[in-house]
């Protein structure tokens, strides 16, 4: 065979794809509303006001949190609120092709869009003048880091025992195939029509702190991947209670006694 | 009596209670705005945090670090927003970067910024961190845990508010362990007796060790 006739042989098999098949099971035996596998775990980094580690399906993620501190330098300091800093990084080696630590334009789109869901869930009014670091670094990606990494560093927040009115439960919705699906693994990300959209929502008054999309969707189909993904977050959601009051949970019954003096 | 834990968001009460520390009103209804335990009060509906940065308080007593010299004072470390100003004026001995001190907050600002005074200079030992907000564990009712401390260690130390201890002498490893027993379960019941016995078990692991 000519190398010419070898493509097209290679096109033809990867058109024939099956992303759903008849039994509504996806490429990795998921159905269409099913969550990959997630664990998370609140206060992994000693030295860090408060931490997550969170690992969603293959994704690998570290969030820290450090602050509220002073805003160095001084002229980005608001004296009404705090600002949060939200850096999103991910490791050279967590992708399969090395990944330049330089911060590229979807670092910085993600640690944007991150940043600002996290000030609405934040109340920043109770420090002026702070900083409050929200650093996230990608061990091992693989389709959904940015809405891992805001679950996380929600977490994280919590961890650190800065004054949040909810927590920020995220997670990715989207069209493959025709078909509205929960988490988009790699394999679906990368289908020829596939639409990613990412939603983050506070859980506990459905209210949306980040929602983008990457292609183009019908009414119908956007209505439904909305209500399929605050069903998603719902689910997140109990992972991070579980989480945060796993370290807690030893005793159950607390007595009043040296703690009020 | 039961406490709840509770995290950011979540229902502390439906009932009509007075605010109080870290809880906020949505719809009627009183939530928590922190990781922390639900205060059990008729009448008032608070959360004490189990985690967070400490928020300098009047007449509180803490441990700084000088972190470096201006020409009239020196930038303290007090594990809290900012770092605060001691002036030169309230100090006799010469302070360098890394000297530890004691010293009382006589001022907070709205923004959470501290002015020190009452400073008192240590020499040596070591300090031993823990979140500021298991410090009232390590004291106690009527300081009945800095007691058993006390005795069980042979150790002299200081604690501050802002979740610093200035240790010297006596057995300082065993202080720390039993430090970060504490914070570990501060939000158990039964503390003092728990550390107790634990002390002196160690001890006696020691003595024996000794005899050998």
């Amino acid at each position: 065979m000519t190398t010419k006739e070898e493509k097209e042989k290679k096109k033809e098999k990867e058109e024939k794809k099956t992303y759903v098949n008849k039994k509504g099971l996806r490429l990795d035996g998921r159905t269409i509303d099913q969550l990959r596998e997630i664990k998370i775990m609140a206060g992994v980094l000693p030295r860090a006001n408060g931490s997550a580690y969170i690992e969603w399906g293959q994704n690998k993620i570290l969030a820290s949190v450090h602050g509220p501190r002073e805003a160095i330098p001084r002229h980005t300091a608001n004296p009404y609120k705090a600002i949060v800093r939200f850096d999103y990084r991910m490791a050279t080696f967590s992708v399969p092709e090395r990944k330049n630590p330089k911060p590229g334009r979807r670092d910085i789109e993600i640690s944007k869009v991150c940043g600002e869901a996290l000030e609405k869930a934040i109340f920043l009014e109770q420090y002026p003048n702070t900083a409050i670091d929200v650093w996230v670094e990608v061990l091992d990606s693989n389709a959904g880091s940015r809405v891992a990494s805001l679950t996380a560093a929600a977490v994280a927040v919590a961890d650190a025992g800065i004054p949040m009115r909810d927590l920020i439960s995220s997670v990715a919705v989207g069209r493959i195939d025709g078909t509205i699906v929960l988490d988009l693994n790699k394999d679906e990300e990368d289908a020829p029509d596939a639409v990613d959209m990412p939603l983050g929502i506070l859980p506990n008054t459905k209210e949306i702190v980040l929602l983008q999309m990457d292609g183009l969707m019908k009414k119908e189909e956007f209505d439904k991947a909305f209500e399929l993904g605050i069903q998603g977050c719902m689910q997140v959601y109990q992972k991070q209670i579980e989480a945060l009051k796993k370290k807690y949970s030893l005793e159950e019954n607390i007595v009043k006694g040296e703690q009020n003096e | 009596m039961t406490k709840k834990i509770v995290i950011p968001g979540e229902l502390v009460t439906e009932e009509r209670k007075r605010l109080g520390d870290h809880v906020f009103v949505r719809d009627g209804k009183i939530y928590s705005d922190v990781l922390g335990l639900v205060e059990e009060d008729p009448k008032i509906a608070s959360v004490v945090p189990l985690e967070g940065t400490y928020k300098p308080k009047l007449n509180d007593i803490i441990i700084g670090v000088i972190v470096s010299e201006t020409f009239s004072g020196f930038m303290t470390d007090i594990n809290s927003f900012y770092n605060s100003f001691l002036s030169k004026e309230k100090v006799n001995e010469p302070l360098r970067p890394g000297s530890i001190i004691s010293a009382k907050i006589v001022r907070v600002n709205e923004v959470n910024e501290a002015d020190l005074d009452d400073v008192r200079v240590f020499y040596g030992g070591e300090i031993i961190s823990l979140s500021p907000v298991k410090v009232p564990r390590v004291i106690g009712k009527n300081g009945s845990m800095l007691e058993v401390l006390k005795k069980g260690t042979n150790t002299n130390f200081i604690v501050g508010r802002n979740g610093r201890i200035w240790a010297k002498g006596g057995n300082m490893e065993l202080l720390a362990q039993a430090i970060e027993k504490i914070a570990r379960e501060a939000h158990q019941s039964n503390l003092t007796n728990k550390i107790t016995e634990f002390l002196a078990q160690q001890r006696n692991v020691l003595m024996n060790n000794n005899a050998k």
